[in-house]
């Protein structure tokens, strides 16, 4: 079985970390999976995306045309991508910056305040990683506890001192939805 | 990130980088171009950790050529580019093969011709498998589909150029080089080569040696470019490498190379749900090219698609190799978006309905 995730945003909202931090908890969970930017002229304040696909055995293509679950910090994102989710598919948008619009009927909609939570915690910066908490508990082939893991990984060493705030943006973005 | 088993998350271009570190390569020179840019972006901080040399030339020409001074000491030396800036080192290559010297050189293909762009495409089969370089001169083309290969191909390469003391080209491409996938770095997994009967070390307690192209005395020259095809004899017959997937009772085979590989594997199997007869068949080395198996597999009937990122590359030599014993067709784009599992399903479809309004 495979899935396929668009993680989009603005630049400098942190998107490609969020997706790093989603392909590593895929792979510490033992799954085959690939990461792919999107890659050119990209400047901040631009949109970026990265797409991550995950499987169970090996991971075809990468670009595929349609998603399972989009991913959408912005409202460039939101119009651009939600004509890519499959039909069933679910569009998670971050409530803060996205109009809370339906605009097709054949796909899932969460809407969560993600910026706000995370202006909650003291830094518009951990909205990526919130996002990650809320697409945890809309997708369940993600396991939380893997997420956590991976955040730890990616921060590593270095950043050692910003674990606590992102655990806890993770565990804020994954109650959410039981809300939503 | 280094010699042990475990799996890290990590990009095509960081992972052709750090196996060339393991293997032992001991000078990186190379001039920055996307989309390969982060090989000697992560080089220029680890070669200088390690006390190994790295030098960003002035331009892509000298840094192929400073390879060709460093491989001549024998010790292990690479560069990497990607397609346009791949085109000015053609000269060297034509050297490097003609002074036999292991030259490792990476290409992560972008779009031509010409500039082109940054996107991904394969456009550059023809200027790896037949070069651009003067006279007759064989570069050996190993073609990556995952970031796991990038690794396995680039201790290969290394290990191949100095076997034969032959240049040789990984050809990967931009969707290879960016995108991340977990992988193992393992250990080297080749003996080192003794280069001590050839290198320039310095002629101190022996005779003088000299590497060198030149060519004055006719009968000379003959030899040697007869030494280099013999020697590309063995190559095919060693090294010739390919996978194969459900070619047995195919009635189809989808062809690629490289990343695009991935597709034609995903393809086959919607094309088997629906109850077509479909193989794969994936040449891992372009050159030497699998040639006999592909004609073998041609005798049973069996027809060909070749999908790849160019007008038709490749396809010749699929062509060649099938020498009218079945159908070709060629399913491709120029340059960009790879060609998605749907169209390349699609376009198999039409063509065996072609094929078999053909037959009656």
């Amino acid at each position: 079985m495979e899935k396929n995730f668009i993680l989009a945003g603005f630049g400098g909202q942190g998107i490609l970390l969020a997706g790093t931090v989603l392909a590593n908890a895929f792979m510490l969970d033992d799954k085959k999976v690939t990461w792919y930017p999107c890659y050119g002229a990209e400047m901040r304040g631009g949109t970026v995306n990265c797409e991550v696909v995950v499987s169970d055995t090996e991971v075809s293509s990468v670009h595929k045309k349609d998603c399972d679950y989009a991913l959408v910090l912005n409202q460039q994102s939101f119009d651009r991508f939600v004509n890519n989710v499959k039909s069933g598919g679910t569009v998670i948008a971050n409530s803060t910056l996205v109009a809370e619009t339906k605009p097709r009927e054949d796909i899932h909609y969460v809407f969560a305040p993600m910026g706000e939570l995370a202006n909650d915690l003291g830094t518009s910066k951990v909205t990526n990683i919130i996002s990650l908490g809320v697409l945890a508990s809309v997708a369940d082939i993600i396991s939380k506890n893997a997420l956590k893991l991976a955040v730890e990984k990616v921060l590593g060493s270095k950043k050692k001192e910003l674990l606590p705030l992102n655990l806890k943006a993770l565990e804020v973005g994954s109650e959410l939805v039981a809300n939503v | 990130m280094s010699n042990n088993n475990e799996k890290v998350l990590i990009k095509g271009n960081y992972a052709i980088a750090q196996a060339a570190v393991n293997a032992g390569c001991q000078c990186y020179f190379g001039y920055p171009i996307t989309p390969q840019t982060e090989i000697g972006e992560y080089l220029s901080g680890k070669m200088q950790e390690l006390g190994r040399g790295y030098v960003c030339a002035e331009s892509e020409l000298a840094a192929i050529n400073m390879v060709i001074g460093a491989v001549s000491t024998g010790v292990k030396a690479m560069t990497s580019s990607s397609s346009c800036a791949v085109a000015l080192m053609q000269e060297a290559l034509s050297y490097a093969c003609g002074d036999e010297l292991p030259v490792v050189l990476v290409n992560v293909m972008r779009a031509g011709p010409g500039l082109g762009y940054i996107y991904p495409a394969q456009g550059d089969y023809n200027q790896s498998v037949y070069g651009g370089g003067n006279g007759d001169y064989k570069i050996i083309v190993i073609a990556p589909s995952t970031v796991q290969e990038c690794i396995d191909y680039t201790y290969k390469a290394f290990y191949l150029a100095h076997k034969y003391r032959n240049p040789v080209i990984l050809l990967a491409d931009g969707l290879l080089g960016q995108m991340m996938e977990p992988a193992c770095f393992g250990e080297y997994p080749y003996p080192e080569i003794d280069n001590s009967s050839w290198a320039l070390t310095g002629a101190k307690g022996r005779e003088a040696r000299a590497i060198y192209s030149l060519g004055p005395i006719e009968s000379k020259q003959i030899e040697r470019i007869e030494r280099i095809f013999k020697k590309f004899e063995l190559i095919t017959k060693n090294e010739t490498d390919w996978e194969e997937f459900q070619t047995e009772d195919a009635e189809i085979i989808l062809t690629a190379f490289g990343s695009m590989t991935r597709n034609i594997k995903a393809a086959m199997k919607v094309l088997r749900e629906k109850g077509i007869k479909a193989g794969c068949f994936r040449p891992i080395t372009l050159n030497p090219f699998p040639h006999k198996r592909i004609e073998e597999l041609a005798s049973e009937g069996k027809d060909f698609v070749v999908v790849e990122m160019n007008m038709g590359q490749m396809f010749k030599d699929v062509k060649y190799s099938v020498n009218g014993k079945s159908n070709v067709e060629l399913v491709n784009r120029p340059v960009g978006e790879w060609l998605r599992v749907e169209e390349i399903v699609s376009a198999v479809e039409k063509i065996m309905e072609k094929n078999y309004a053909a037959s009656i």
